[in-house]
């Protein structure tokens, strides 16, 4: 199950790769968001075309033990198109930035996705079964001339092949001035917030007229601007608890019971800097990029430029763990900078059990951490490896020196090739990670 | 004289300054920043309109690279671009004999560009321009506090008129280090006499001007519908107050601009790392160069908070349309300047 660690203890092998396989990649196949559902069965993705590809497992093969099942395409929708926004004269890009699932209530899957601007409320539903018999109408829809029906009969429902559609039921707009970086549904399963640069919202799922703001950053002055809101998550227990973080590193906790406007904090989770490793672009590298709740809700994890942070909750001052991704790029910031790689936003994500942290770093690398066992492990997403079940070899990056066999040294690595967006199968070892237009599923190996 | 002869080429300008021996590599950002076809170096009060065409023009360009601009209108190739953006080859990284000071001057300019750039943008993102305006801030933080501990080192007499612009290194943006001057808080739209201004505006540069630049960069992201002029970046003076060989610029005078237009000025110094420039005839190269094409791009905003309450800063901004949209007023200024200087000349030396 999914108690085992990152180390040598599991052995990841390559399982499927999803997406074009030419080098050139059309902008609007990059992929900008994964997300597993609450029960793993149903994988999700959206790109920067607007477009929502969800993938589903098939069901385990009896015959074939060795194997979980594939995933294959389910649904595939255009959920945001570009909007012109006559009054600023901006175009608002139909990127989808984010999707989160709502858990399954009846047969339908529901979704959250949203683009800079606008979230809308999907609903994926299948049909399997179509009315045959109508009594005034042809099979093919034309209607019977009613002198001509001579007996009735009841229509029945027949097998028909699947087909799943997907409609927007809600459509939650005009309440960001800036650009929406994160979407997170409560544990009442009534309400969400959504955080752009500036400012929170609450909204109720069933009222899109209407959103709440419960944080507002903006300064009265915007050039006392100094901080924008980066990352929110609502806790996954407590229902009146959410998370934000902040391009400074700090973490705020707020209590929507303590105010209507939760601008005060209740915690502030921040660590002082380290004198040693100070330089220009302390600030930039301190910039949390995302911030994931534990399942168990008694920790988060935040993620900066060169590092992964978990939290304890009820420790403020310190995170009780660090991990570095790829230290070796300390002495590199100001190339990064120039390249404006400095400013890649690196998602992070937490396995089923919360025994382990991923995240991803470039040249296709990415990163776990086991918590317990305080090993790491550092694995490439190519086609190279394509056959399944090939075990994936371990990577390691040479920082200086002499580079040893099977190294890569720093100065090699593609920055181009980013890994930005990872997700863990809530249940299973069972990782989907996206590379720049590629979507790789890697699975522990099964004996 | 060895100059950059490979300004032309598409190369990232990191890698460039390590080919040139002679120069140092602070220099070759900044001959870089200001270069353009040959011409330029002469006459470049022609290259203005062409240039700031060319500027607009790259607005597109922007949204491909996140690239901040090098030489305005040179498109770099996309293959360069990907082969840059694979590897780090920046020569603050790799290199270890640059000292804090440039290297900070380097991170400075590198600030201020992008910044700059993503004001070209349609719609800049307000996260990176917080962050990068907060680097900027701290070091300007920094130079402050280490210029409130140096001795103010004021070039005082040494003619800073524009009659003597062509020959003489005035003290430039060390503006900010002279924190004993109280001329700082002055600004070059002074209309006073025609000497002060000059004198004042070369000292104009301070720390507020670099805040009320970023602020007004902030500001501007709140009106994105707003067509604010760009508002003027100004590298800071280098800290070393000690050599006087910093390259005053190109100034303007208040008393044109306030016809209600723009006013294109800015002040730009050049790092003054005594080693690397003493060897070389500074005066002989930056006489010619007219950066203000340069200074277009990076001009300083036209008016100071001192003279300003700031609730009218924006509405100020708003009056002086940008440098882009109506060059040919920059091009008059810059003549009348121009010709001034000339008719002086030719007092002092034809008579």
């Amino acid at each position: 199950m999914a108690g085992a660690g990152g180390g040598n203890d599991i052995q990841w092998c390559f399982s499927q790769v999803k997406g074009a396989v030419d080098d050139d990649v059309a902008e609007a196949d990059i992929i900008s968001t994964v997300e597993f559902n609450h029960s793993g069965e149903l994988l999700a993705t959206g790109d920067k075309g607007g477009r929502v590809v969800i993938f589903q497992q098939e069901q385990e093969n009896k015959t074939q033990a060795h194997s979980r099942g594939e995933y294959n395409v389910y649904s595939t929708f255009q959920s945001h198109e570009p909007e012109f926004d006559y009054l600023k004269s901006l175009e608002i890009e139909e990127k989808i930035n984010k999707i989160r699932w709502l858990p399954q209530k009846n047969a339908a899957q529901f979704l959250l996705s949203t683009n800079d601007k606008t979230i809308k409320l999907w609903k994926i539903s299948e049909r399997d079964k179509r009315p045959e018999g109508y009594n005034l109408k042809e099979e093919d829809g034309r209607y019977r001339d009613p002198t001509t029906v001579t007996t009735l009969r009841v229509p029945v429902f027949r097998p028909m092949d699947l087909m799943v559609e997907a409609s927007p039921r809600r459509i939650f707009a005009n309440a960001h001035t800036y650009h929406i970086n994160s979407i997170s549904i409560n544990s009442d399963y009534e309400t969400y917030l959504s955080a752009d640069d500036l400012r929170i919202n609450l909204w109720h799922l069933e009222i899109t007229d209407r959103s709440f703001n419960i944080v507002d950053i903006k300064p009265a002055n915007m050039e006392e601007l100094t901080e924008v809101i980066t990352a929110a998550e609502f806790h996954p227990n407590s229902c009146n608890t959410f998370v934000y973080s902040s391009s400074k590193g700090t973490i705020r906790l707020c209590d929507m019971r303590a105010s209507a406007l939760c601008d005060r904090h209740s915690k502030l989770f921040e660590e002082p800097e380290d004198p040693s490793n100070r330089s220009f672009f302390s600030e930039i590298i301190s910039s949390i990029s995302d911030v994931k709740f534990s399942h168990s809700g008694r920790y988060m994890m935040t993620r900066d430029y060169l590092s992964v942070k978990i939290w304890d909750l009820n420790m403020e001052n310190r995170p009780v763990e660090t991990y570095q991704v790829h230290e070796y790029l300390r002495s590199k910031l100001c190339s990064l900078y120039e390249n404006d790689c400095i400013f890649d936003k690196f998602e992070c994500c937490w396995n089923g059990s919360d025994s382990v942290v991923m995240t991803g770093s470039y040249n296709n690398f990415f990163r776990m951490f086991d918590r317990n066992t305080k090993r790491d492990i550092t694995l490439e997403a190519s086609r190279e490896n394509n056959k399944p079940r090939t075990v994936l070899k371990p990577r390691k990056v040479c920082a200086s020196g002499k580079r040893k066999k099977d190294e890569i040294s720093v100065d090699s690595l593609d920055f181009n090739k980013k890994i930005l967006h990872t997700a863990w199968h809530p249940k299973e070892n069972i990782i989907a990670v996206a590379t720049t237009n590629n979507l790789y599923i890697f699975q522990d190996k099964m004996n | 004289m060895q100059y950059v002869g490979s300004y032309c080429s598409c190369d990232s300008w990191f890698s460039q300054l390590r080919k040139v021996k002679k120069i140092s590599h602070v220099f070759h950002f900044i001959l870089k920043m200001c270069l353009f076809p040959p011409f330029m170096w002469c006459c470049n009060i022609c290259c203005m309109d062409s240039c700031s065409v060319a500027w607009e023009k790259r607005k597109d360009y922007a949204k491909h690279s996140c690239w901040f601009m090098l030489g305005r209108g040179l498109k770099r190739k996309l293959s360069d671009y990907e082969e840059n953006m694979a590897g780090l080859s920046s020569a603050f990284d790799s290199s270890r004999n640059l000292t804090y000071p440039l290297k900070r001057q380097l991170v400075l300019n590198m600030c201020l560009t992008k910044l700059q750039t993503y004001r070209m943008l349609v719609e800049p993102d307000l996260h990176r321009s917080v962050l990068i305006a907060n680097t900027v801030r701290q070091i300007q933080e920094e130079m402050r506090q280490e210029t409130s501990q140096q001795p103010v080192n004021v070039c005082n007499g040494i003619g800073l008129h524009s009659q003597n612009y062509p020959g003489v290194d005035s003290a430039g943006i060390s503006a900010q280090l002279l924190s004993g001057v109280n001329q700082q808080e002055s600004n070059c739209c002074d209309s006073r006499s025609a000497e002060e201004p000059i004198e004042n505006g070369l000292l104009m540069v301070s720390d507020d001007d670099m805040s009320s630049a970023i602020s007004s960069i902030l500001k501007d992201l709140d009106f994105m519908e707003d067509i604010s002029p760009p508002t003027c970046l100004v590298p800071a003076g280098d800290d070393q107050p000690k050599s006087p060989e910093n390259v005053g610029l190109k100034l303007e005078d208040d008393r044109q601009e306030l016809k209600g237009a723009e006013c294109v000025f800015g002040s730009f110094e050049i790092s003054n790392s005594t080693s690397y420039l003493k060897d070389l005839a500074i005066d002989d190269i930056f006489e010619d160069i007219d950066t203000s094409m340069y200074d277009s791009d990076f001009c300083c905003p036209p008016l100071m908070p001192s003279r300003l309450p700031p609730a009218t800063t924006e509405e100020t901004l708003k009056t002086f349309p940008t440098c882009n949209s109506s060059p040919t007023n920059n091009i008059q200024i810059c003549r009348t300047d121009l010709s001034e200087l000339d008719h002086i000349m030719e007092i002092l030396v034809g008579s």
